[in-house]
């Protein structure tokens, strides 16, 4: 039977009322068996997870369905939302598996129309798999709607949709840089906040594409030499200051050779000797990385050992950038699919509210 | 003394809030801000000898290192920002340390403080590595004002030039180098903040209009009356100049409304602000927005730099690292055990290890 777990919603419901008890990830009746599917053996530690229950099945479509709308959940459901999601990403590995095909995307911050339309360029998920290479919140509007629809997606699909962590997603950048001003605007207090960036910490860190394309927010690490000793870090925190997983989500790839200070006071830079030995150690074909705008959506470095991929068109609403996505297909050829800023509805509903500052 | 960043936690931070040089800034910035209340841009104001040496070194030097380093090549590198803004940049730091010296040296200061001032001078127009541009580097436009003041080569009957002739001008270099080099914005706030880049023009501009008659905050979203009255109005400019850059691309989306976004869209801060009662309660509430969003944030305040003249708080402790991130961005303490600056090697784990050692300052995006 070539069925696969997450995408007929309809189907995988009804098989779990026959097959009582039997988890998602565990259902071997439901285990994918296709070629082009990934649903078994994406997630590594499936046997862990707590089952989906119908229940909670339509309560998530439900919240798909609003936030698709672009309409933000009560802090009640996310709260709800946030505590489903930790089941799941808890028992993802700091290099999560993720198989081939797969759409690879970089930096979204809070562009939620932009996302919408990154959907119809790839396809929707679940029919096509997704990994996100972290940056969801911040300096656009809808951060919150943005970062509540994937972690809704990655709870609903856990197989299809694979979401790492930026290093926006964390307690201090997000203070800085918009997230927080956002939820205290849009919910009156931090509370929303607080619920997400503890759920940040939950967030793997790197993912490892058929053990060929490590994929990643920001680059490599002087103090990481190979895969396996990304796995023995211990990711559940907020980012550090500094070391190894800090310089995961903050590097940069550089024209110099050799590793570089980043001038972002965080992480390192990293010349072409450095990816190549990197790719050569582990085997790897590639690096794929996000966090840095790129007006093509995406740009190669180190004679492509490494690529960025960016998926906020016209960044910040000035930039004029290209937005891109990179598909890899079964035989691991990539395509990148390049889009421009969606249409905005319509304008924002919040209502005027004037800064205590001036009152 | 070398000028040295001192500001890098939190103690640090709260020393800093109660410092001399802290309430210095904060006064000076009030000053200037008072004396422009009511006063458009083209308003009569006296130029003195010493301000149009200013204006000329903004006129001459700067604007020519612009005119010599034209973008010229589409050299991919992994920035955004055009590269050649480091030539710029250099040429500025080649001419300024002599330019400053005549300006300051002969009646008002010695060399040491000549040389402070130059400094954060050059550091108004950006970040030399990062290529980028941010409120950070408009505060130390700022210093440079106010430590010619303290020296008195700027008079208080200066201060309605200093903002409608020298500020004006600055602002009018800084859009050029923005938009010329692809300047990044530095820790921008995106949508959430008042503008990618600055924010000193909103705090004058309120001022300028806090005496208007006819003007209220809802102006800003009448696009005849900005389109009528932003070259006299900073605040209005800035509202026809984020109006102007901040579209989708050109034909793209005409169903948003012919490459247009509306205020609410892309600056939701601005919007917010429209609804305040009056221009005189934004004027008050940019400055406590300022002392807020800005001098008491530590990633903007951990890059300003103490010297003689702005003297660091007292308590706050020296650290290892006080050259961290100077223009050319490098920890040179750090590098300097490894050898050399700028792209050297770094011996791997042992290295990364000592590094980690240090105190770092938080770090920017």
């Amino acid at each position: 039977m070539d069925l696969d777990t997450d995408v007929p919603m309809e189907d995988v419901s009804e098989e779990q009322q026959q097959s009582l008890n039997q988890s998602f990830d565990q259902g071997s009746s439901t285990a994918a068996g296709g070629a082009n599917t990934s649903a078994n053996g994406a997630t590594g530690s499936g046997s862990h997870k707590t089952e989906l229950n119908p229940s909670s099945i339509s309560q998530l479509d439900g919240w798909l369905d609003k936030l698709s709308k672009c309409e933000p959940l009560s802090e009640e459901d996310v709260k709800k939302l946030c505590d489903m999601a930790i089941d799941v990403l808890q028992f993802e590995e700091n290099v999560q598996p993720v198989q081939v095909p797969v759409t690879i995307c970089g930096d979204v911050h809070g562009q939620f129309h932009d996302l919408m339309e990154l959907f119809k360029i790839g396809g929707p998920c679940p029919d096509t798999n997704y990994l996100f290479m972290g940056d969801y919140v911040d300096r656009g509007y809808y951060s919150v709607e943005t970062v509540s629809y994937l972690v809704c997606m990655k709870v609903r699909f856990p197989n299809r949709i694979t979401i790492l962590r930026g290093n926006h997603e964390s307690r201090q950048i997000t203070q800085v840089y918009g997230f927080y001003d956002e939820c205290l605007r849009k919910y009156g207090s931090a509370t929303v906040w607080k619920l997400f960036t503890d759920l940040f910490d939950y967030f793997p860190i790197t993912a490892l594409v058929d053990n060929k394309v490590f994929c990643l927010h920001g680059g490599l690490s002087p103090m990481i030499e190979t895969i396996d000793q990304v796995r023995e870090l211990n990711r559940i925190q907020e980012v550090p200051h500094e070391g190894p997983m800090c310089d995961l989500l903050w590097s940069d790839p550089d024209d110099r050779g050799g590793w570089g200070i980043s001038p972002r006071g965080a992480g390192f830079t990293f010349g072409q000797d450095i990816s190549e030995q990197f790719n050569h150690t582990n085997d790897l074909s590639l690096i794929a990385r996000a966090h840095q705008l790129v007006m093509e959506g995406y740009s190669w470095s180190h004679q492509e050992s490494v690529v960025t991929i960016f998926s906020a068109p016209n960044y910040c609403y000035r930039c004029g950038n290209q937005a891109a996505i990179m598909e890899v297909d079964e035989q691991h050829n990539r395509q990148f699919l390049q889009y421009d800023p969606s249409v905005r509805p319509g304008e924002p509903t919040v209502t005027r509210k004037t800064p205590d500052y001036f009152l | 003394m070398t000028l040295a960043r001192r500001i890098v936690s939190p103690e640090d931070l709260t020393q800093w809030i109660e410092s001399p040089a802290y309430n210095q800034i904060i006064t000076f910035i009030t000053k200037l801000q008072d004396s422009v209340q009511g006063k458009p841009n083209d308003s009569p104001v006296q130029v003195s000898e010493n301000s149009q040496i200013v204006l000329n070194l903004l006129d001459n030097v700067v604007q020519r290192a612009i005119d010599n380093n034209p973008v010229v090549h589409e050299k991919e590198i992994s920035r955004f920002g055009k590269i050649e803004f480091r030539d710029f940049y250099d040429e500025l730091g080649e001419l300024l340390p002599a330019e400053i010296k005549t300006l300051v040296v002969a009646k008002y200061g010695n060399e040491e403080e000549a040389s402070e001032i130059s400094e954060y001078f050059k550091n108004s127009f950006g970040n030399r590595t990062r290529i980028d541009y941010g409120s950070g580097h408009e505060l130390n436009f700022i210093v440079f004002l106010l430590c010619l003041s303290k020296l008195k080569y700027f008079q208080d009957e200066d201060f309605p030039c200093i903002i409608l002739q020298v500020f004006n001008k600055y602002m009018k270099i800084m859009r050029q180098l923005q938009k010329v080099y692809w300047l990044e914005p530095a820790g921008s706030h995106g949508v959430w903040g008042l503008d990618d880049y600055h924010f000193l023009p909103f705090l004058f501009g309120a001022s300028q209009l806090a005496t208007h008659p006819h003007m209220r905050p809802k102006s800003i979203h009448n696009e005849e009356l900005v389109e009528q009255f932003y070259k006299q109005y900073m605040y209005l400019e800035c509202i026809h100049f984020i109006n102007s850059i901040k579209t989708t691309p050109q034909g793209e989306n005409p169903e948003a409304g012919a490459g247009k976004l509306s205020l609410r869209w892309h600056s939701p801060m601005l919007d917010d602000i429209s609804a305040a009662k009056s221009w005189a309660k934004i004027k008050e509430g940019m400055i406590k927005m300022y002392k807020a969003e800005v001098l008491s944030k530590l990633p903007i305040i951990q890059h300003l730099m103490f010297g003689s003249l702005i003297v660091c708080p007292e308590g706050v402790a020296e650290h290892s690292h006080d050259d961290a991130d100077s223009d050319c961005g490098h920890i040179h303490e750090a590098v300097n055990t490894w050898g050399d600056c700028c792209g050297i090697k770094v011996p791997s784990a042992i290295a990364a290890s000592e590094m980690n050692k240090l105190k770092k300052p938080i770090p920017f995006d």
